[in-house]
């Protein structure tokens, strides 16, 4: 989990890797109602079976969804602050031209990674920074108070 | 939290537990012609990961688990005996340590 940093906050949903993530997430839903139509259309024609995959798979899709909105609400931490990407319509080019997709670490094109931030994918081996990012995340959510999980007690 | 883990930890076997089995009869089913059982256990998985689903969603969010470790957590209850594999390094990994320093709420896992 990362820390805001300077500038949009907004910014790193155009990084290689979170691109990469967007469209995973996007592919993995679609694919899922693909397949409760396929599996509604076997139901109709009396595959009786069919009928709870034809709920489920919508479910699957809908998770999928949750999931991938509870990603980009975690990165923004601070949840007024989270306007939608208009204005950054310039930048997925460049960074999809990067082409590395998530886990490959490092390789972000300049235009993406201003001067003093990390890039997202290089933190993986760097226990100093893992360390020093939980510090910081410790103490955001110590100023934060613990209200937000104890609903899902 | 204490619960989550529990029903998280339940879940994963008995998850993992109908999808070997459920493996095993489709493998069979050619040679036994036994259609009922496998699509009876068949829907009765789906039913289940559903509920292995919200309960590893809900322990990996206590947790602070980040996107990878989740996403391989919720995608094990669907490939055979990796729910196995992926619960007991869930539990080694990540719900001990938490559990021994009685830290429960702060962020676990920073790698990826």
């Amino acid at each position: 989990m990362r820390i805001a940093r300077p500038g949009p906050q907004w910014r790193f949903l155009v990084s290689p890797r979170w691109l990469g993530w967007h469209l995973a997430a996007w592919a993995g839903a679609a694919g899922m109602l693909a397949l409760g139509w396929w599996q509604f259309r076997r139901a109709v024609e009396g595959n009786a079976l069919s009928w709870a995959y034809t709920f489920e798979w919508p479910m699957f899709a809908g998770f999928a969804l949750v999931f991938w909105v509870k990603t980009i609400r975690d990165e923004l931490h601070p949840p007024a602050a989270s306007q939608q990407p208009a204005s950054g319509a310039e930048l997925p080019a460049t960074a999809a031209r990067a082409g590395t997709g998530p886990g490959t670490g490092g390789g972000l094109p300049p235009g993406t990674a201003p001067a003093g931030e990390v890039p997202a994918g290089d933190d993986e081996d760097d226990e100093e920074l893992a360390a020093y990012n939980a510090y910081l995340a410790r103490l955001h959510q110590e100023a934060r108070g613990h209200g937000k999980w104890h609903g899902l007690r | 939290m204490r619960g989550n883990v529990i029903g998280y930890r339940v879940m994963a076997y008995v998850t993992g537990v109908i999808l070997v089995i459920l493996c095993i009869l489709a493998i069979l089913q050619p040679f036994t012609g036994d259609e009922a059982a496998v699509n009876v256990l068949g829907t009765t998985h789906g039913i289940l990961y559903i509920i292995y689903l919200i309960a590893a969603y809900t322990l990996a969010r206590r947790l602070r688990l980040a996107p990878g470790p989740t996403v391989l957590m919720l995608l094990a209850g669907t490939i055979p005996v990796l729910t196995f594999v992926v619960e007991r390094r869930v539990t080694h990994r990540y719900i001990e340590p938490q559990t021994a320093a009685g830290r429960l709420d702060t962020p676990a896992g920073t790698a990826r």
